[in-house]
């Protein structure tokens, strides 16, 4: 198995008014060829940020203080501006939320879609669009040569970001960063979208980090999820563990707190108490702690480590950050 | 299928935002009445000369006031000169002022804007304060402050440089009116231009289609290129034609004050001056002038609709 993707130790950090917001506190992960990572957490728990680290896509305010990023081997967060420039899109991708603003409304689909590609391969403009057409007809447009001729508000929603799926993938890069793609847009086009990813990772054999907050839209999809607090990764295994067996009593409430048709009409959904902490400093001890149940002292005071959980072997460890041993206290579900 | 379509869309990706901006523009009725009186003012101000019938300095003391005729179209002023000459020159007064003062505020702004746009924090802050400040000045005062103060010793250095060389060019104190007044007026339009750019910068920068294309590794030189400058271009390009019209109507109201252009050299602004002492007699006047300034601000205006239409696409229908 080779790693297509190293993170070790990774730490980001924003300058603000009054000193530092530390948005990524120390992610460590890998991801290998072909595999899909689903990364979860609540909004302001740095997931978009750790994952923007990697190809240093950050507003000028931020800034990685630690830590190392590896893509096949090379060294991300020490490469110059221009080499990092190559490596974007190229080798990693990017589908973003928003696809209503990700499009310039000044630029043609077609000439907004082989920007990246004329730049990075090189191919004369004709070339580029007739792949552009081959890509878009692959994520689903009819009429692909047409659609190319028209400006994005000329798009619904769903077709968008099927040209924002086409647009990151035309590249063929071998990882693509997916920044909750499905979060804008409507449930139908939603299981799409999903259905579309699913099907050209199976084609194109790319691996794929899904950046999202919903627990539930994982599910028959990844391989492996993350889960991520106050810019800690506090859980990390395969699809099933988590769903079975998670450790993390920040999983297991929002496990919990995903709706299901077994639901009492009319009962509450639970939900955890509190708010993702502030950012500021940088906590003493679990960040989790304030709105945990099951906090014991050690936890106001010791960061856990993420560490593999015992029993748990292979390749793939279950790995979790949490004092107290979890098992067999998990979900009913 | 795909081998037909592609060369097509090879053929018109030459300038295609340009190309579907004018096909738009030209389909706005307002728009185009607005670009032919626009360029027909442009005509006027650049072949004036060999289009006027009479000088507009020429005096005809028998044939003063007259209403408009076949010799006369526009009649003749309190001192028998023909207006519709003096109009046609009073044009040339109006394009060039219009055009310096504008080139000269979008200069100046476009600097200001950019560099407060781009680095934020306390240059921003700086370049907020300067806007604030130069706004906050009355522009009629400061035109009057500054023909008052600067306008005799600059005339005076001219004079002087006349004597000492003999050349020729010192011995026309006209360019002195000409180049305080667009020096005034640009300094108090740029920080208009200025806001304008610093606004567009602010938001394009972080618009999600620039993080996209950033994503895909787009230079920044092509960012810039292709996505900052068409999606700033079009509040621009309104401004510049807004403000052509309005620094004419600005030049028009000065030199009716006795601090712009001054008479002889004909400008709208002091005709109607002038035709104001006799408009209840002489209607005619007062008229031609005035009716020309209006019709040319309302082109402007026109004009500058219809591109602020054509520019976005978004607005297409």
């Amino acid at each position: 198995m080779t790693k297509l993707l190293e993170v070790n130790n990774l730490h980001t950090r924003f300058k603000v008014r009054n000193g530092y917001l530390h948005a990524v506190n120390g992610v460590s992960f890998s991801l290998d060829k072909g595999e899909m990572l689903g990364v979860v957490g609540e909004s302001g728990c740095g997931k978009s940020v750790s994952m923007m680290s990697l190809i240093r896509l950050l507003p000028p305010a931020a800034q990685i203080t630690e830590g190392e990023v590896r893509i096949d081997g090379e060294d991300i967060t020490h490469a110059s501006v221009s080499r990092v420039n190559s490596i974007r899109g190229s080798k990693v991708g990017m589908i973003f939320q928003d696809p209503m603003t990700s499009l310039n409304p000044f630029m043609k689909i077609g000439d907004q879609l082989v920007e990246g590609i004329v730049y990075h391969k090189k191919i004369t403009k004709a070339e580029a669009l007739k792949q552009a057409a081959k890509y878009l007809k692959m994520v689903g447009i009819s009429n692909a040569e047409h659609r190319l001729t028209e400006y994005p508000h000329q798009l619904s929603g769903g077709m968008r970001q099927r040209v924002m799926i086409a647009m990151a993938l035309l590249n063929e890069p071998s990882l693509v960063i997916a920044d909750e793609p499905t979060t804008a847009l409507d449930v139908t086009i939603q299981a799409q979208i999903v259905e579309l990813v699913k099907d050209l990772r199976e084609k194109l054999n790319m691996s794929i980090i899904w950046i999202t907050h919903d627990l539930s839209l994982l599910a028959g999809m990844v391989d492996r999820i993350m889960v991520m607090y106050g810019g800690y990764v506090v859980e990390e295994a395969v699809l099933d563990d988590i769903y079975n067996s998670p450790l993390h009593p920040y999983t297991i409430g929002l496990l919990k707190s995903i709706p299901s048709l077994k639901t009492e009409a009319g009962s509450r959904l639970p939900s955890i108490p509190g708010a993702p902490p502030n950012l500021f400093t940088v906590p003493t001890g679990c960040p989790f702690a304030p709105r945990c149940e099951h906090k014991i002292d050690r936890c106001q005071t010791e960061v856990p480590a993420l560490a593999a959980v015992p029993g748990s072997s292979g390749d793939r460890p279950h790995r979790v950050a949490c004092w107290v041993d979890m098992r067999g206290r998990g979900v009913e579900q | 299928m795909t081998d037909q379509a592609i060369p097509l869309q090879q053929e018109e990706k030459q300038f295609s935002l340009a190309k579907d901006a004018f096909i738009r523009l030209i389909a706005n009725r307002l728009a185009i009445v607005g670009m032919v009186l626009v360029a027909f003012l442009f005509f006027v101000a650049i072949f004036g000369p060999y289009l006027t019938p009479y000088d507009f300095l020429s005096q005809d003391l028998m044939a003063r006031n007259q209403a408009p005729s076949w010799q006369h179209w526009f009649g003749t002023d309190d001192l028998g000169r023909d207006i519709m000459s003096r109009v046609i020159y009073g044009s040339r007064t109006a394009v060039i002022v219009g055009f310096s003062t504008v080139s000269f505020s979008l200069v100046i702004g476009l600097f200001m804007g950019a560099l407060g746009g781009y680095f934020g924090g306390k240059v921003d802050a700086f370049v907020v304060w300067l806007i604030d400040i130069t706004m906050s000045i009355p522009s009629l005062l400061l035109v009057i402050v500054i023909n008052v103060s600067l306008k005799p010793p600059l005339v005076n250095w001219m004079d002087a440089q006349f004597l000492a060389t003999g050349n020729e060019f010192y011995r026309n104190t006209i360019w002195v009116d000409f180049v305080l007044v667009f020096g005034s007026l640009a300094l108090i339009k740029w920080p208009k231009a200025a806001r304008i750019i610093r606004g567009q910068i602010l938001s394009i920068r972080n618009k999600n289609y620039v993080l996209a294309a950033e994503a895909l590794g787009v230079p920044t030189s092509k960012i810039v290129r292709r996505y900052v400058i068409p999606n700033a271009i079009g509040p621009i390009i309104v401004y510049i034609s807004a403000a052509l019209g309005e620094a004419m109507v600005l030049e028009s109201s000065f030199s009716f004050l006795g601090v712009g252009v001054r008479p002889p050299i004909p400008s709208w602004g002091n005709m109607i001056s002038d035709g104001l002492r006799i408009w209840q007699l002489y209607p005619h006047v007062l008229a031609a002038p005035a009716a020309v300034l209006a019709i040319v601000t309302i082109a402007f205006s026109f004009l500058g609709d219809g591109l602020n239409d054509a520019l976005n696409p978004r607005q297409w229908k």
